[in-house]
């Protein structure tokens, strides 16, 4: 008791100096409909059932006051994080008010008030502390000078102890780097740039070793007493954390069974008759003793009423009044203080993207399997192809057409293959910090896709013309400087038609290995349509003969062979045999296979040469179009 | 005192669910291990594949002189039947490592001094695999089968053969009471993608997998780790009660709760492979603060000594400071427990006797343990495995139905673009494009697949072949054959649309031809898979070489590249392209008895479509024998693979 009081106090002697910032939730409730059975059981599966996530919750707590809240899975502890920071995905199922200094925030405020570090860290595994916190400010703090910038990312540092080690690259599961904790003190950090007051934490401690663990939390605890408000749930807090919090919430089934700072709760439950043994930690005690258990029915009603009278005691104690006095008297108040936001003075999207490019970029540059892969797959597969055929040959009965389709067909087909597997690999993990970044509106999510796209263009122009200089040399199409030019520019196009594609996908959906298999399927589905090289185009049914016009392999197969056929004069077996006992001996000369199966494409050979490059724009615009359209909608959720 | 009253209260409303329905009735164990001392090479630790990714060349791998860390120091421990041990302690304490010794699983580490000793007998892996069970830290079962099905399975496979059907029945509801798993029996057991029972529920099917045939000595890895503390609490409850059946208990913990504390019988505290506490749990605190370490109000015994001897790593001076407290902890420890004779430390002699072993009455099967525990026969492993690979594979309606649909999509996207209902039917060029194409398509799908099945299973096959469950016959047998089924009918669904679609040649002869051969040949690419995931030990090292194979077979495979240009190597590759062999088969169906208009000029004249092809080098019925022979040696690679190469799974390491 005694301690309340004197907690008490000292916020009053606080207000005379400064009125503190503070966060008052009131009555806060949040329900989802669910259906009842999975889809198989269709009867099941049409019920719909609500499920109370939320059930009046209420608290206030005040600036340099650190509050942990405390409960078994499922009991609605991330969910009313999510709550307070206006995270929630329908808002329609949301009664209750959250105020900030007493006044309720406007739709766009909640990002720029609150910093809400996640649970699962995304860094970029190549770039140091240092610079994946220099980055961050880079692009949150705009119109400071980068020596104040600089200053900054150090204090900050600083703060948070990582400034031994700033130099160290923070690594990921195959790359050596920084250890869990430091990751998350980074993720911390990253938050600290735009000094927040108020700071919500999901889960901080999980996944970290005990040792670990306690360290964090102290740290957060003096962050929290530097004046801001610290609010994180916690999963099986060790004993020694225990007078460190200021405020102990314990939810249990969507309902607040007690808040308040830890002597108040040790009284309380005493109270109730449940003293905590002295040698086990206070927090399982009660965590467990608010749990429900399912594991019988009778179990289950026995631990709930239990769960009940905990409640109503709560909210029939004195310390449950003194919060809704607290929250009434801010409400009340003259002159409400300001809501306080983050610092904030984000550059232009033009300048944002730069910055982006150059971290993708560097991040990226440090991965040397990485970039050594990138430049020599599509070399490694015209390694393959190479070995096979060798050196292609004019000879008709040595297949000097089957060879040369059915290198023109590998080269259609391969390299939008290897654009997917690079664009798989290397953006879901900027497309994590994209989205996480936008959700603290820093950026907008397609500023992250145009720098990814504007960094692959060179790796893709080099690993291309290795590619296109080996198998067209070796193998021998037609030797002639300008044709190996065209050559190199659809393969090009094509392998970055794939690559965009992927994008494309990606921006749809979340899952990389769906998109790996839907774009395999659409290429091939694509090669087999659209080329004619495997099957002729005007006897294909009507339906097939449009769609084909939309497939870019079309264009890209006939520019090549064009390219490779016009002009080409072949040969027959031995010299001068007669050509009537061959019947493979069909052509004599290249422009006869080209009028034969790909009638005009001759006079064809500029315009799809200019179709094909306009793919690429389009898919450009599609791609940020799809990205736009994620947005919205996970905005609006 | 008062602190007790609810504690009490627990109990007795938990009484009706103390009683034992399943206890141990072979004879009473010992596990001793005497002045043990182990040591690690980290560097042979890590796989050859990691250090190639690394770029690290082979001859350097072993030569970091580094390496070789000392993870056991001087470690004595004697443990009975009826009592349960928890080594506690923080990460790299030594306890996994000692877990290992235990049950001879040594990951490259070397036993430098001391023994282990089972009954008195230094322990061999044929002794562990008679008398202990292990459970691993993660849970290795088949996804589709419920809780009931995975145990029946289990017992049928592990339990001696004079045990009859309804016998094996009564044991399975005897561990399912037990383990108490009742409410969940007929639930499917699930996995990280699949909604299935309960983490705690999962690791509780775990360990009745182990305690089916009822071993003497459980051993169990790191059982709670993510499990929330409720049903953490309730396993350790299960496990005290499983050790007052008259079994050994030994469990590795990271940090237990003070609840869980409570609950064991003895505790070896380690710490860098240090022995710093081993005896009776409700004596450490007493023992620590004799010392001069007591443990404050409101904590945690465990915790708070576990960091008391943990090394603390943050800075070098701290890292000395707790590394010499922790030595001279673990001097201490030697030095009190010199006059003890079996090294653990008790506050007062004679407690022994207080862990008596409970008889039910109701155990009736006495089996007699050693001597004709013979498990059932190889023909009997192959049906047990075969109904269980097929119950589990057909519960998987969603996977099916996606592949079904799958095969579906490109049969139909390859049926409609050759559709030749038309006029006058496809011309030469395009038939040979589409027979290539019905042969090439599907099979790479069906690699990555299998592939990535045969993994999933991978790290369960393992641990079975290991544990001595069955053999590798008859799991081989079972897994050809289950297969097929699935393989039979995807090679329907996939061909017989196209066929019809086609138009090609209509009579069911050439129909039954042609389909045979699509069969063979999708049959071969599934062999082919089925090895290489057996040879290599990542999923992706796998994908990889399935797809550099496939390839090879692909462009070899007489349409990409004319095969009169080949040049030696390539030659050969396409004499055991199975995509070839399909290729020219299907031609030679489809042409010899066709002809063909061909124009030229003003003249139209027929020629046989054998002619036109040059299809003549090879009689049909070889291109069989050639795809069954392809087959037959896929087959066997895969079966040497799976007998020659340990199936460890790369998640293991």
């Amino acid at each position: 008791m005694s301690g309340t009081e004197k907690s008490g106090m000292e916020g009053e002697g606080k207000a005379v100096r400064q009125l503190p910032d503070s966060i008052s939730v009131q009555g806060v409730s949040y329900t989802v409909r669910e259906r009842v059975g999975p889809w198989w059981k269709f009867s099941l599966y049409c019920k719909k059932w609500t499920r109370q996530i939320l059930k009046d919750v209420s608290f206030h707590i005040e600036s340099g006051q650190i509050m942990g809240i405390l409960g078994n899975s499922g009991s609605g502890k991330t969910t009313l994080l999510d709550a307070i920071s206006g995270r929630l995905a329908h808002k329609g199922n949301f009664f209750g008010e959250v105020y900030v200094n007493g006044r309720q925030l406007k739709r766009e405020q909640f990002r720029d008030c609150f910093s809400y570090v996640p649970q699962n860290d995304t860094l970029l595994s190549f770039l140091t502390i240092q610079e994946s916190l220099t980055y961050t400010a880079l692009l949150t703090l705009k119109k400071r000078s980068n020596n104040s910038i600089k200053k900054k990312v150090d204090a900050v540092m600083a703060e948070l102890s990582l400034s031994h080690i700033a130099d160290k690259i923070i690594g990921s599961r195959n790359v050596v780097g920084i250890s869990g904790g430091e990751r998350r003190r980074v993720s911390v950090a990253a938050q600290l740039l735009q000094d927040p007051k108020v700071m919500l934490l999901d889960e901080p401690t999980t996944g970290l070793d005990c040792l670990t663990a306690n360290q964090l939390v102290l740290l957060l605890s003096k962050l929290a007493h530097r004046d801001r408000i610290v609010i994180l749930t916690i999963h099986q807090p060790r004993s020694e954390l225990f007078k460190l919090f200021d405020k102990i919430a314990i939810m249990s089934f969507g309902e607040m069974v007690f808040c308040g700072n830890p002597m108040e709760m040790i009284t309380f439950f005493g109270d109730c008759g449940y003293s905590c043994p002295e040698q086990s930690n206070p927090f399982d005690f009660y965590v467990d003793l608010t749990s429900v258990d399912t594991r019988s029915k009778e179990h289950e009603l026995k631990t709930y009423s239990r769960v009940q009278e905990f409640v109503s005691a709560y909210r029939n104690s004195e310390i449950f009044s003194k919060v809704l006095a607290a929250i009434e008297k801010t409400k009340r108040m003259k002159e409400l203080p300001p809501i306080p936001l983050k610092n904030k003075d984000s550059p232009n999207g033009f300048y944002q993207m730069l910055i982006l490019l150059r971290r993708a970029t560097r991040n990226l540059s440090r991965d040397k399997i990485g970039i050594v892969m990138r430049l020599l797959q599509n070399l490694l597969f015209g390694l393959f192809i190479a070995f096979f055929l060798l050196r292609l040959s004019n000879d008709m009965t040595h297949g000097a057409v089957q060879d040369r389709v059915g290198l023109v067909y590998q080269c259609v087909s391969a390299p939008p293959y290897t654009g997917m597997l690079n664009a798989v690999a290397l953006f879901p993990p900027l497309r994590a910090i994209s989205d996480q970044e936008n959700k603290d509106g820093l950026y907008k999510k397609w500023q992250m896709l145009v720098a990814y796209i504007v960094h692959f263009l060179p790796f893709s122009v080099i690993s291309v013309g290795i590619f296109s200089a080996f198998i067209y040399w070796t193998t021998g199409l037609y030797p002639d400087a300008s044709r190996f030019g065209v050559f190199f520019a659809v393969v090009l196009a094509s392998h970055m038609i794939g690559e965009l594609l992927t994008l494309v996908m990606l921006g749809m959906v979340q899952d990389p290995h769906i998109v790996q298999s839907a774009v395999v399927l659409l290429n091939s589905a694509g090669v087999i349509g659209g080329t004619g090289l495997v099957r002729t185009i005007e006897e294909m049914p009507t339906p097939f003969k449009l769609l084909s016009f939309l497939t870019f392999q079309k264009y890209s197969s006939e520019v090549l062979i064009v390219n490779e056929f016009y002009g080409l004069d072949f040969t027959c077996g031995g010299a001068n045999s007669s050509t009537a006992g061959k019947p493979a001996c069909i052509f004599t000369q290249g422009i006869q296979f080209i009028e034969e199966n790909f009638p005009g494409a001759l006079s064809r050979f500029t315009l799809d040469f200019l179709i094909l490059y306009a793919f690429i724009p389009g898919l450009v615009i599609v791609a940020i179009l799809s990205s736009i359209l994620r947005e919205i909608i996970t905005d609006r959720r | 005192m008062v602190n007790f009253k609810n504690k009490r209260e627990e109990r007795d409303c938990t009484s009706e669910d103390n009683s034992l329905y399943f206890t141990y009735s072979g004879k009473s164990n010992v596990l001793e291990v005497k002045e043990l001392n182990y040591q690690i090479n980290t560097a042979s630790q890590i796989p050859w594949y990691e250090n190639l990714a690394q770029m690290r060349m082979p001859w350097t791998w072993k030569s970091d002189p580094h390496s070789h860390l000392s993870v056991i120091q001087n470690l004595n421990l004697k443990v009975r039947s009826g009592q349960m041990l928890a080594i506690i302690g923080s990460t790299a304490g030594g306890k996994t490592s000692l877990l290992d010794v235990i049950t001879c699983r040594d990951h490259g580490g070397k036993i430098k001094s001391g023994q282990v000793m089972i009954n008195n007998k230094p322990s061999t892996p044929q002794l562990v695999r008679k008398c202990i069970a292990h459970v691993r830290q993660d849970d290795r079962l088949l996804p589709h089968l419920t809780v009931r099905e995975t145990l029946l399975f289990v017992a049928k496979l592990r339990l001696p053969k004079f045990f009859s059907d309804s016998q094996r029945k009564k044991r399975v509801e005897d561990v399912i009471a037990e383990l108490r798993l009742r409410q969940c029996a007929n639930t499917r057991v699930g996995n990280e993608y699949l909604r299935g029972v309960s983490g705690g529920e999962r690791r509780r099917v775990s360990i009745g997998v182990q305690l089916l045939w009822n071993p003497g000595i459980l051993i169990l890895d790191e059982p709670t780790s993510g499990l929330d503390s409720f049903t953490a609490h309730n396993l350790v409850i299960t496990l005290s009660r499983l050790a007052r059946g008259n079994r050994l208990v030994l469990l590795s913990l990271h940090q237990p709760r003070s609840d869980i504390f409570q609950l064991f019988d003895l505790v070896l505290l380690m710490t860098s492979g240090l022995t710093v506490y081993c005896g009776t749990a409700r004596d450490m605190v007493q023992y620590f603060t004799d010392l001069g370490y007591p443990c404050p109000k409101y904590s945690n015994p465990a915790d708070f000594y576990v960091d008391l001897t943990s090394i603390d790593k943050q800075t070098a001076e701290k890292e000395m400071e707790s590394r010499q407290r922790a030595n001279a902890l673990a001097n201490l420890f030697v030095e009190k427990v010199k006059h003890f004779d079996d090294s653990l430390w008790k506050a007062t002699e004679g407690d022994n006797a207080e862990t008596t072993v409970i008889k039910n009455s109701e155990e009736v099967l006495n089996m007699p343990h050693h001597s004709s525990d013979q498990l059932p026969g190889a023909l009997k492993q192959f049906t047990i495995l075969l109904s269980r690979q097929v119950s589990n594979d057909f519960r998987d309606l969603s996977t099916l139905l996606i592949r079904g649909f799958e095969a579906l999509l490109m049969s139909l996207l390859i049926g409609f673009l050759y559709y030749g209902h038309e006029k006058n039917g496809l011309s030469i060029r395009d038939t040979t494009a589409l027979l290539y194409m019905i042969g090439a398509l599907i099979p790479f799908t069906i690699i990555l697949d299998v592939i990535a099945k045969c993994h999933s299973e991978r790290a369960m096959l393992y641990h079975d072949l290991e544990g001595g469950m069955y053999s590798v016959s008859p799991y081989f047998f079972a897994k050809i054959l289950g297969e097929l089924p699935e393989h039979c009918i995807f090679v329907i669904i996939y061909g017989v649309p196209i066929y019809w679609l086609a138009n090609l040649v209509p009579e069911p002869v050439h129909f039954l031809l042609n389909f045979l051969l699509l069969w063979l040949a999708v049959y071969s690419a599934r062999a082919m898979a089925l090895w290489v995931a057996a040879l290599l030990p990542t999923l992706q090292l796998s994908a990889f070489l399935g797809n550099v194979l496939f390839t090879s077979f692909y462009l070899s495979g007489g349409f990409v590249i004319s095969l009169n240009s080949l040049w030696t190597v390539p030659f050969w590759v396409s004499k055991i392209s199975f995509l070839r062999w399909n290729f020219q088969g299907m031609m030679q169906v489809q042409f010899t008895d066709t002809t063909y208009e061909m124009t030229e000029g003003n003249f139209t004249f027929q020629i046989p479509g054998k002619l036109a092809m040059d299809l003549d080098s090879h009689p049909l019925y070889v291109t069989y024998i050639v795809l069954a022979a392809v087959i037959f040696s896929f087959l066997l690679l895969y079966y040497l693979s799976l007998r020659f190469i340990k199936q460890k799974s790369a998640q293991d390491w």
